[in-house]
């Protein structure tokens, strides 16, 4: 039971929290507001509250987003990006559940010593080793290539040691029980494991597509070809192109939120539990 | 012709001192059914999991109808295995858990169907068919764990402690579905268990093991009436066989507290010239109260004063002081006594067992 004082100071310390969120999503809401406006509207509201307020219903209120998705080639983009994150996604939970599993459950010579080396990776940053994917990729011709572009990002350790936390918890005799039902150890695997780990399979998802949506510097060295770039390299043409205006820059800096916000509000539980169960963050 | 053959069998795991289980040497019958008992880290778990394949033999050979099957994977043995935890499939229903096993041998969808539902039947699982474990009782999943094993009419049943986690009142209930099941498929069934009630009421024969070694294997009457050691003596039956430190010379028994009983011829021929020291043995309800009893052992009466009572509604456990040790006598729930009463009370000389203080083996 809560005291007077400590409900007091419960809803001091809301207020406080709420105020501070406000303040933090200010330029959110200053890009929203201004994504809708052309550029003479943006740069007479700059001083002044209306920087935070959306235009009035005027008929051109989506034309920043109109011009974004009909002149350019960034719902192209969105869509490859989405295309490569599902792959990605079914690529990495396979890989990395296969691997995560083994280190829990299957006993070999080294496993310990395997892991070990496997967290040790965990703390090499993917820019030191980004050189020597590319040149392995273009050794082997896979340059501008979606095999090219996945390949080295399938296999992740931080995804390893997730799989492989929960899998450790996982009851053997459900894996006996399914030995004496004629279950294979791989129909076991995609048919008892996955289904038994679906929180864990839902954080590695949703880590997988943040970072391949997020992902700026192994597509922009992979892909040439402008059909298949990804959303933020497309982002960076777009706004680093004279022609662009700032509404427009707004609009598409917006268009390339809304997934992450839309996979944040959704999974907030599965990456909260992502994050807690192993105790570390993916950066 | 046995069915189940274990010759010599053992094992011992990777790095430790002993063997788990020694020189394990048993024939199971067809469609016998046979309870593993004795206390935790017996070896009992261990015999089951190498029967089912889960655990490496290491010694010995194991034989399941006449083919052996030491290097057989588990299934390709002809089992099925009832666990301790149900090991269900937490995210299939009633009727996917119970018919996973058949689809996974390529049976059609309509006999899959009939024989699930032949299951859900017998074990009253209509009313849960669609729900998943999490959703249902303990008792309701110990049956659909049952469910799953009796579908597939395998040869061998493995049961391993599979009512421990249930209330009392449902165990009860349940032994009975256990023995009605067992009756009706015939299976040849090892259960598991460290609750000797249960391997007497529902076992033709008993294995009682101890450290990895078998102590007796029989009915569950012989091991009551006849046990072959103290350990056995003392395991089998509840409340536990009282264990009194003796003196015996002649025909006369000296208890510790200067007590004395008279032999009868019986049974110092029995001890075949055996004396000095040694543990009596004698079950509660062996010790008489009754008018009748303790004028034909007048010469042998013996008083002690109750400390304890444990009222069990069809009969009086009585706890008293005697021959240096806490004792217990089972009576009926007529003759009716207090803490403090001073009781009289003979033993019955035919009940009496003799232990050697050493090797703890049974003289008689």
């Amino acid at each position: 039971m809560l005291t007077k004082k400590q409900k007091t100071f419960n809803w001091v310390l809301a207020v406080f929290l709420l105020l501070l969120s406000i303040f933090f999503l200010f330029p959110v809401i200053w890009m929203l507001a201004n994504s809708f406006k052309p550029d003479a509207a943006i740069t007479a509201d700059m001083n002044s509250v209306a920087a935070f307020i959306p235009p009035a219903l005027n008929g051109n209120y989506f034309e920043n987003y109109i011009t974004i998705l009909t002149d350019t080639n960034f719902l192209r983009y969105m869509l490859n990006t989405l295309g490569y994150a599902a792959l990605l996604i079914v690529l990495g939970v396979i890989v990395n559940g296969l691997a995560g599993y083994a280190l829990a459950k299957i006993n070999f010579p080294f496993r310990d010593q395997w892991l070990l080396i496997i967290m040790m990776l965990l703390i090499v940053p993917t820019e030191t080793v980004i050189t020597i994917h590319f040149l392995i990729i273009a050794k082997a011709g896979l340059l501008n290539t979606v095999i090219g572009y996945v390949l080295p990002m399938i296999v992740n350790p931080f995804n390893i040691f997730l799989f492989r936390q929960v899998f450790v918890s996982l009851p053997d005799d459900v894996y006996e029980a399914a030995q004496l039902d004629f279950c294979s150890p791989v129909k076991y695997f995609f048919t008892m494991v996955l289904p038994m780990s679906k929180t864990v399979v839902a954080t590695v998802s949703v880590f997988t597509f943040l970072g391949v949506w997020n992902d700026y510097l192994w597509p922009s060295l992979v892909f040439t070809s402008s059909d298949l770039l990804t959303a933020q390299i497309g982002l960076n043409s777009i706004t680093s192109n004279d022609n662009t205006t700032m509404g427009q820059t707004l609009a598409v800096i917006t268009l390339i939120t809304i997934p992450v916000i839309i996979i944040y509000a959704l999974f907030s539980k599965q990456i909260v539990e992502g994050v807690t169960s192993t105790g570390s963050k993916e950066g | 012709m046995s069915f189940i053959e274990f010759k010599h069998i053992g094992k011992k795991y990777a790095g430790a001192d002993k063997n788990s289980v020694s020189d394990f040497n048993l024939e199971i019958n067809e469609k016998e059914f046979i309870a593993f008992v004795g206390p935790s880290g017996c070896g009992k778990s261990t015999t089951l999991r190498m029967v089912a394949g889960f655990e490496e033999i290491t010694e010995g050979d194991l034989y399941i109808d006449g083919k052996k099957v030491n290097e057989t994977a588990p299934r390709d043995r002809g089992i099925a295995m009832v666990f301790q935890n149900y090991a269900l499939y937490p995210h299939m229903t009633v009727e996917k858990n119970i018919g996973y096993g058949l689809k996974n041998m390529k049976m059609p969808a309509d006999q899959i169907k009939k024989k699930v539902d032949w299951a859900i039947d017998i074990l009253g699982l209509q009313e849960f068919r669609y729900r998943k474990p999490k959703n249902l009782s303990g008792g309701q999943r110990q049956r659909v764990a049952l469910g799953r094993a009796i579908v597939k009419n395998q040869k061998v049943f493995l049961m391993d402690e599979p009512l421990s986690n249930l209330d009392a009142k449902l165990r009860v209930s349940m032994r009975t579905e256990i023995s009605r099941l067992h009756r009706e498929m015939g299976a040849t069934t090892i259960y598991v268990t460290h609750d000797q009630v249960e391997a007497m009421t529902m076992a033709d024969r008993i294995v009682i093991m101890k450290e990895g070694v078998i102590q007796q294997v029989g009915k569950p009457m012989e091991l009551y009436d006849h046990p072959v050691n103290k350990f056995v003596a003392g395991f089998i039956g509840s409340p536990q066989m009282n264990f009194f430190d003796v003196t015996v010379k002649g025909k006369e028994v000296t208890f510790k507290d200067g007590n004395k009983l008279t032999l009868p011829e019986a049974i110092i021929n029995k001890l075949n010239g055996r004396e000095g020291e040694m543990t009596l043995g004698i079950r509660g309800e062996d010790l008489k109260m009754d008018a009748q009893n303790l004028e034909l052992y007048k010469e042998n009466k013996m008083r002690a004063v109750i400390t304890d009572t444990e009222v069990m509604g069809n009969e009086n456990n009585l706890y008293f002081q005697f021959g240096g040790c806490q004792a217990v006598a089972r009576v009926s729930k007529y003759e009716i006594s207090q803490v403090g009463d001073e009781i009289e009370f003979v033993f019955m000389p035919s009940k009496i067992h003799f232990f050697d203080k050493e090797t703890e083996v049974n003289y008689l």
